[in-house]
């Protein structure tokens, strides 16, 4: 179904994405050379001598000018380079695959619990509104919503790691050593992202079913030709809140980069959010960028992408547009 | 950086519908159940330290350090270095609620005044100005915010200016779009034609008008900006200990979890009693403006 | 066997000795692929510490200290098949020696200093006498000596991800700052050794998830443990050894002698009689670890538990001073650390019963080097001294006056460090270090708190030099001797 205008809405809208992600490198490199402190003091530590630290600098490139070393940089990314590490020495973007697997699966899974719960969760609720199920859902997600997710984070630790064991504390197992194992060691921080999303859809949905259910004229129609409330619930109800849940998924995925850092800090998981914070701890700065940049991209096509389901899905919209 | 963080729009997307049929008593209680535990926290943390006989929050005894719950003189016990928990949990409330309130205000300020320029003036103005939120809003905040504590130092202010520019943009864009929807009412309309002065029209007309979405934010960004707070203490910035603040005694006592889980227990439950009260009134205010 | 062992540190620029700045905190990963010209090792309660030549056979000293000869066991080969003899030795030292890390070794070097004799030999000559030279090598990237063949066929960046060298164990993969793998050397030069068939070194942010992984029986041994509520807990635990090993690098707080408050010697003075460390060391860590009035600390050489006439806590007299000087206000910092947190804070306010005004500000490395080269810091918490005072960051690097992050500047105490780190003869040695304790401390140039060294957990089962039992930490950590690491079966 997709027209020409949606293709031309997507070009307008990727076109857009450019000047973002153009002016996110630059408020980057702006920012990061803000901070105090460069790659070659971090790595030698608390007792090298100026001298040394001078040499570091110099072999490292730190002592050209930023502008310099931005257009170098930019020049590299346009082609798809995003450098070389200043402290490994090796190309950013051999690292980068690796670890956005590992946090891609995290986010992934959290994906699949949050709307795997919320989303039966919310009908069972809306299909009997006010009986015990609803209220005890509604007090769940409106708890869930003010708790801290490093909070909950540790929570689980403490339970299900330290007390019963049941699950790995830290690290990770790749999907290719064992799938179990792999499952087990992404277990507590999927659960972790994924329970502030469950509260939040589950709160959302609910209350546009019901809103549905109580108000709307078509499903009114529908219930007056004799209609199982289920069938109105799930073709009818459902299908409509549906547009409203691709959105805040959408919206989601890049607010999740933030939740990525903190869960894989306190997960010790090789994803992206440890590489960003790694690299900010030894002022790695071309891996910064890079990670930076990743996180614009995807934040951007994120809500592209939102956009785009939404106007397929919904006419009026891509006539609006037009 | 918390999941939380939901944009503005989707934040505003989730309608509280009451479960029961509205009754006036109950959504008097809606507002007041969570309105008074926050006059509660607040009280506590501002005003016992000043009435109650409440030892300091720092400057301890080491020789009486690590002292389980109820010990004499110490309700909730004291830390490895023998503060006294209980004082620090409502010192560190003060210092969490004046970051939180103080980036809030920033931000309504701030972003709010932004978003309704934006709006009113249209055009390039709106463009660019939006075009350069949009830049901030995909910059991973976490990582600005960590570039501006780890620039200015960690203190007090440069967390409220760090954290600043997580709500700015959020501010921002919810102020222009009420903003936007006001244009095309009859009294806006009719100001403009009658040549009221665009500083007037601002004051007059629009801020009074987007000032209850924009305060109903401002609620529920008091407990997401909270919970940012210590999750830069987590990180090793933020408001920098021995001076206590709810988010930097979550993120000492994790270094010891397992050994010493209560010194994370208190402050989490201290934070999350705070957040949920500000999500609740924030809800029941929405409920109340959009007039259900 | 299989031991996976984890540590709180990280190897992001690689592990070839020449470019690798992080030295001191990767010693466990150093010593499994390269071994070590020469080792540190002890009795099992830690005592009789001495170093040891391992892949050299010996080694004399000439010249009065100006030479010194390292002999090269006969027959050693790196992993790669290429001969570990005197050229290869020399190669990488002549490469360390332009190294930019900190653990390059501090040689006054000849021209042309570094040679060979025959093909077993090194010979090293100096410009003034170096009878620490030995004893430093365990704490330098000298130690560590890498395949010239494959460095040359791999190329620099390549070979630190998998350096080749002529250890216990061989590298499988490297993720650097993440994990290590490796795996027995079955050509090792030690006949039956090592014991375990691979060896897995993670890197793991903090002390608590490493106390959790060890639990939950993702890991069997965990070095460098230093959050005192969790040794405490896992000294409890029946499933887990925890091995306190023996103290050497005391924490002091450096005095600015150069800028006021502390050019004046009776703030200084206020400074020692306020600091109460007999309350730290019970409040804070439980009496775990020992007192100390110098830079020396019982695990290292040259200790003695006390300084005749060491000003110790008379709050009375701190109080008076003050007074007396109309008011003292501190400025104490320190590098972020755990343990350098707790004690500051508790500096913080032993000081203010003393009626001495305080700040406290816990820094990154930046704000500790900017601190340091702008002259204008107070007062610093650190650590001083290494198992021998001379080498690593030893006690010049605190007292000094041709050091950047010393805080005196003393002719007398400059010639009395010289002298005990050129000396030969270790009595003699021992006395000149006696005189420089005493100098500091009649000057008041620092008082000294206590002697911390971190702890070493092992699951139940794991056993080995340095682990399980005590050898004193160079640097940071213990060198813990991996090719005698050996795990019963549970």
């Amino acid at each position: 179904m997709l027209g020409s205008p949606s293709l031309r809405l997507v070009g307008k809208r990727l076109l857009m994405a450019v000047p973002i992600v153009l002016g996110v490198s630059i408020l980057t490199f702006w920012v990061l050379n803000l901070i105090p402190g460069n790659a070659a003091q971090q790595l030698l530590g608390p007792e090298a001598s100026p001298d040394q630290i001078q040499q570091l600098e110099e072999e490292m490139g730190l002592n050209r000018p930023q502008v310099v070393r931005y257009l170098d940089w930019l020049g590299g990314a346009v082609h798809g380079d995003l450098g070389t590490s200043l402290v490994s020495r090796q190309p950013v973007t051999d690292e980068l695959g690796p670890r956005l697997a590992v946090s891609g699966e995290v986010v992934g899974l959290a994906f699949l619990i949050s709307l795997g719960l919320a989303i039966p969760v919310s009908l069972l609720a809306a299909r009997w509104p006010n009986r015990m199920l609803d209220r005890i859902s509604m007090v769940v997600s409106t708890t869930g919503l003010s708790v801290a997710n490093y909070v909950f984070a540790l929570l689980l630790v403490l339970l299900f790691a330290v007390q019963l064991a049941w699950f790995p504390a830290i690290g990770y197992t790749p999907l290719s050593e064992s799938v179990t194992g792999n499952l087990r060691s992404l277990a507590l921080p999927a659960i972790a992202i994924a329970f502030p999303l469950f509260c939040f859809y589950t709160r959302f949905l609910r209350s546009d079913l019901v809103d549905q259910m109580q108000g709307e004229d078509y499903i009114m129609t529908a219930r007056a030709k004799g209609i199982g409330p289920w069938q109105v619930l799930l073709r009818h109800a459902f299908r409509n809140s549906a547009f409203g849940l691709i959105t805040i998924v959408g919206l989601n995925l890049s607010t999740l980069i933030g939740a990525t850092v903190i869960i894989e800090q306190i997960f010790a998981l090789p994803g992206i959010g440890q590489m960003l914070l790694q690299a900010i701890n030894t002022r790695d700065f071309i891996v910064v960028q890079a990670c930076v940049i990743v996180f614009a991209i995807i934040t951007v096509l994120a809500n592209l992408l939102a956009d785009l389901l939404y106007a397929v899905l919904d006419p009026r919209i891509r006539y609006g547009s037009n | 950086m918390a999941v939380t963080e939901a944009p503005a729009s989707s934040v505003l997307a989730v309608d509280e519908t009451a479960p029961a049929p509205a009754r006036k008593w109950l959504r008097s209680l809606a507002i007041g159940l969570p309105a008074g535990l926050l006059v509660l926290i607040f009280g506590a943390c501002f005003v016992l330290p000043l009435v109650a006989p409440i030892p300091k929050p720092t400057g301890g005894d080491v020789l009486s350090s690590s002292l389980p719950p109820f010990s004499p003189g110490h309700l909730l016990g004291t830390d490895p270095n023998g503060n006294d928990i209980f004082s620090r949990i409502l010192y560190g409330g003060r210092s969490s609620l004046i970051v939180a309130i103080s980036v809030n205000l920033l931000g309504l300020a701030l972003g709010g005044s932004l978003g309704a320029l934006s709006a009113h003036f249209g055009g390039a103005v709106d463009t660019i100005i939006m075009r350069v939120l949009d830049v901030f809003i995909a910059f991973p905040s976490l990582v600005l915010t960590l570039a501006v504590a780890q620039s200015l130092g960690p203190s007090q202010r440069n967390t409220i200016f760090a954290l600043a520019f997580f709500s700015i943009p959020a501010f921002a864009r919810i102020s222009r779009a009420a903003t936007l929807r006001l244009r095309e009412q009859p009294f806006m309309v009719a100001a403009k034609l009658s040549g009221t002065s665009t500083w007037r029209i601002l004051v007059r007309h629009i801020a009074p008008n987007i000032g209850p979405q924009l305060m109903t934010f401002a609620m529920l960004g008091m407990g997401i900006i909270m919970i940012i707070e210590g999750a830069l203490s987590f990180l090793g910035l933020g408001i920098p200990p021995p001076a206590p603040s709810w988010g930097n005694m979550i993120a000492q006592g994790q270094l010891s979890l397992s050994a010493t889980p209560l010194l994370v227990v208190w402050p989490s439950l201290a934070l999350f009693l705070t957040v949920i009260g500000f999500n609740q009134l924030g809800e029941a205010l929405r409920a109340r403006w959009s007039g259900r | 066997m299989l031991l996976d062992a984890s540590f709180a540190g990280a190897w992001p620029t690689g592990l070839d000795p020449a470019t690798n700045t992080t030295g001191g905190a990767n010693l466990t990963q150093m010593s499994a692929i390269y071994g070590g010209l020469f080792r540190l090792v002890a009795d099992d309660d830690g005592s009789n510490a001495k170093v040891v030549p391992h892949q050299a056979e010996s080694y004399e000293f000439a010249d009065g200290g100006r030479t010194l000869r390292i002999k090269i066991k006969p027959g050693i080969k790196f992993t790669d098949g290429t001969p570990f003899d005197a050229a290869a030795v020399a190669f990488n030292f002549e490469r360390d020696m332009k190294s930019t890390c900190t653990c390059r070794p501090q040689w006054p070097l000849a021209e042309g200093g570094i040679s060979t004799e025959g093909n077993d030999t090194v010979v090293l000559k100096f410009t003034r006498p170096n009878g620490a030279a030995v004893n430093s090598m365990v704490v330098s990237n000298v130690n560590w000596i890498a395949s010239p063949t494959a460095l040359k066929t791999m190329g620099e960046d390549k070979f630190k991800i998998t350096p080749v060298g002529a250890g216990p164990f061989k590298v499988v993969s490297n993720k650097l700052s993440s994990e290590l793998v490796l795996e027995r050397n079955p050509d090792y030069f030690v006949p039956g050794r090592p014991y375990l068939d691979k060896l897995i070194v993670k890197s793991v942010g903090d002390d608590q998830p490493a106390y959790q992984a060890l639990l939950a029986g993702q890991g069997d041994a965990y070095e460098g443990m230093t959050t005192t509520p969790l040794i405490e807990q896992a000294q409890a635990n029946p499933r887990l050894v925890v091995t306190q090993q023996p103290a050497t690098s005391p924490y002091l707080i450096q005095l600015n002698t150069k800028i006021p408050p502390f050019n004046n010697k009776l703030a200084r003075e206020a400074i020692y009689y306020a600091t109460n460390v007999e309350a730290i060391k019970k409040g804070l860590f439980k009496d775990w670890y020992p007192v100390s009035q110098t830079f020396t600390a019982p695990g290292g050489l040259f200790h003695h538990p006390t300084v005749p006439g060491y000003r110790t806590y008379d709050l009375e007299k701190a109080k008076q001073i003050v007074q007396q000087l109309g008011g003292l206000t501190v400025d104490l910092g320190t590098l972020s650390a755990y343990v350098a947190d707790q004690v500051n804070t508790a500096l913080k306010t032993q000081w203010e019963q003393a009626g001495i005004k305080v700040t406290i500000h816990s820094e990154q490395l930046n704000g500790l080097i900017q601190n340091f080269n702008s002259g204008k810091w107070q007062a610093m918490l650190q650590t001083a001294g290494a198992w021998d005072p001379a080498a690593g960051v030893g006690v010049g690097f605190r007292f000094h006056s041709g050091v950047p992050f010393s805080g005196v500047a003393d002719p007398k105490l400059d010639s009395l460090l010289d002298q005990a780190a050129a000396e030969i003869d270790p009595a003699k040695r021992d006395q000149l270090y006696q005189q420089a304790g005493k100098l500091i401390s009649d000057e008041a140039y620092g008082p000294f708190i206590l002697a911390f060294a971190p702890a070493n957990v092992v699951v139940k089962g794991v056993h080995g030099p340095g682990l399980t039992t005590k050898i004193p930490p160079v640097v940071v950590n213990t060198g813990i001797i991996w090719d005698e690491v050996w795990k019963s079966n549970p």
